[in-house]
């Protein structure tokens, strides 16, 4: 009977994480081999514990590679198809936070919410002959607010790999939809926020992949969460 | 013809088809994704089987056949007008059942006679249906776009309110929504004081400076998006009813315009009846759903055996006009879906406007409706 935990591999969400572990008696500790995804686990039996990005976790979740994996909400929402099914979100570990946000340009004064948006999206292709463009790393996020939330049917996503906000200066989109701690990143680059545009409240969380376990891995599992109460 | 896939209804169905001058085309299963995603928006995108070609560029399995028998015509620069009919699988993702379906149908493209062109689409799917063996006691509903944006532009509402409800036409909860949401007026919003007062005494030559300035501070592209003209012509538009909201006459004139479900003959007089009650004229559009009616009438077709829905659309921009569906009474997915689509040549490149109408028959619900089903 072996459980596997996924923990971010590297900067504060890492540090944030391992002390949170800590408080709830799962002590973690880095491998002596740098390079060794591996880490070293106390204070509980059978714990394998893993250190991967951000993204993998979310990806090794929805593909069932492991049990649990801590990691943003944003990513588990945008990488698992249907979370609510295959996941559940045992707690919220309280950091780590950042909203999904709908933004467009400043310049834009008449367009304030989603509503406005609605209306220029519509009308884009009459006057510019393409579809109003929206930049992003959230996809499925994007898709289900505009299209599900409010009706929105007329627009393309444009795939962002890169630093997203510049996307409408470089003129690859028209707005975009981007993750926000601050805000800062966003009025440096004349961005604003719709009145009703935060797609997602995310912070760091703990979460299971839903599967049948053997007898002794659903006990386990169990008293992992129980920890989190 | 895909060869993947025979439906025992190919032998009628293509004779029919070519007797009624619509000869079969044949269009790669694989098709460019961006028309899709272009023309149905990215809604499509999760039900779409996608892929991508060694180039880089989206490909997808067709999921259906109006955009790739449109594309083929095209590029074959073919005249017209002409009429197409084709027959094969088309795929969509579900979140269960089956990915694939059989269709065969006619697309319609640039009759100049659109009242002609509407009459004879549901006039050959009902055909269609008889020569696969369908009996009588199927239900047709049918639904006119024109219509409704004739209702709202009669009314003599602001050009942004009848967007927004058109947008919303066939999705009767967001309609209901935005019905609402104007009756109750405009939310208020936060604007820089400065250009509220500028949009209210209507200086657009001001506001758009202003907003140019604001565009190159950001360093925005001002010729690839929005320009500073339209966003100040908007905002103009927003600020002059933010103040105002849809009186509760014109509501219940449009409540009772949208809940008329009567039979295609006695459709006229309905209309009239609740159009005539708030003093509206029609106009063409109510002239042109006449004409239809006639041309309906000359194709045999039986009026009083048709619904006549107000509120039956489909929430797609490009499609126009009529729109008709026939099904199984009780039954949840229709036989036949068919309607007009204006724009459609428009958004994939057509040099020149056309008219066009079409319609698709659901081969697998109907061979399982005659108990043909021999998949």
């Amino acid at each position: 009977m072996t459980l596997t935990l996924a923990l971010p591999s590297k900067g504060r969400l890492k540090d944030q994480t391992v002390e949170r572990l800590a408080e709830v008696g799962i002590m973690v500790s880095s491998p002596e081999d740098a390079r060794s995804y591996r880490a070293n686990v106390a204070g509980i039996e059978g714990l394998e514990v893993l250190l991967l990005s951000a993204s993998e976790i979310a990806r090794e979740l929805r593909d069932g590679g492991i049990d649990f994996g801590v990691t943003g909400e944003d990513l588990v929402r945008e990488t698992i198809p249907d979370p609510d099914r295959s996941v559940e979100i045992v707690a919220r570990l309280g950091f780590g936070h950042a909203d999904v946000v709908v933004a467009v340009p400043e310049a834009w004064v008449d367009v304030e919410a989603m509503e406005d948006l609605d209306d220029v999206a519509a009308g884009f292709r009459q006057k510019h002959r393409r579809r109003l463009r929206i930049a992003t790393k959230y996809a499925r996020l994007t898709q289900s607010f505009f299209t599900r939330r409010h009706g929105i049917q007329s627009y393309r996503i444009v795939e962002s790999l890169g630093a997203t906000e510049g996307a409408p200066a470089a003129g690859s989109a028209d707005i975009i939809v981007d993750i926000t701690s601050t805000g800062s990143t966003l009025v440096a680059n004349r961005l604003k926020v719709l009145s009703d545009g935060v797609i997602l409240k995310s912070e760091a969380c703990l979460v299971m992949a839903k599967r049948e376990r053997a007898e002794a891995d659903a006990l386990l599992a169990a008293e992992i969460a129980a920890r989190f109460d | 013809m895909d060869g993947l896939e025979v439906s025992p209804f190919d032998g009628p169905l293509l004779a029919l088809f070519e007797k009624r001058g619509a000869p079969l085309v044949s269009v790669p299963i694989l098709q460019p994704a961006d028309p899709y995603l272009d023309t149905a928006g990215e809604a499509l995108r999760r039900r779409i089987f996608l892929t991508r070609g060694e180039g880089g560029e989206n490909l997808c399995l067709r999921p259906d056949f109006t955009i790739p028998v449109c594309l083929s015509h095209l590029a074959e620069r073919q005249a017209l007008p002409r009429r197409y009919s084709y027959r094969g699988l088309i795929f969509r993702q579900q979140r269960s059942g089956p990915a694939e379906f059989i269709q065969a149908g006619v697309e319609d493209l640039g009759e100049p006679d659109l009242a002609s062109a509407d009459a004879r689409a549901v006039a050959d799917s009902l055909a269609a249906l008889e020569a696969c063996g369908v009996g009588a006691g199927m239900q047709t509903i049918l639904g006119d776009q024109g219509l409704f944006e004739a209702f709202l532009a009669a009314l003599g509402l602001p050009d942004g309110w009848q967007r927004r409800l058109i947008r919303t036409f066939g999705e009767n909860a967001l309609l209901g929504k935005a019905m609402g949401a104007l009756a109750r007026g405009a939310k208020p919003f936060t604007l820089d004081p400065a250009l509220r007062d500028l949009a209210k005494a209507g200086e657009a030559g001001e506001l758009t400076r202003e907003i140019r300035v604001r565009m190159s501070e950001a360093g925005l592209p001002i010729h690839t998006g929005r320009s500073p003209g339209e966003i100040a012509a908007r905002l103009i538009e927003k600020v002059a009813v933010a103040e105002t909201r849809l009186d509760e006459g014109a509501l219940e004139a449009l409540r009772a315009f949208l809940s008329i479900d009567c039979s295609l003959d006695q459709a006229r007089e309905r209309l009239t009846s609740v159009a005539g009650r708030r003093g509206l004229d029609l106009g063409p559009a109510l002239a042109f759903f006449e004409a239809r009616n006639h041309a309906l009438d000359a194709a045999m077709v039986d009026l009083s055996a048709i619904r006549y829905r107000a509120a039956f659309g489909r929430p797609l921009d490009y499609y126009t006009g009529l729109v008709f569906e026939v099904r199984e009474p009780g039954s949840a997915e229709p036989l036949v879906g068919g309607g007009r689509y204006d724009r459609l040549l428009d958004y994939l490149g057509a040099s020149e406007a056309v008219p066009a109408v079409g319609f698709s028959l659901w081969l697998d619900r109907v061979a399982t409706l005659t108990g043909k089903d021999g998949r």
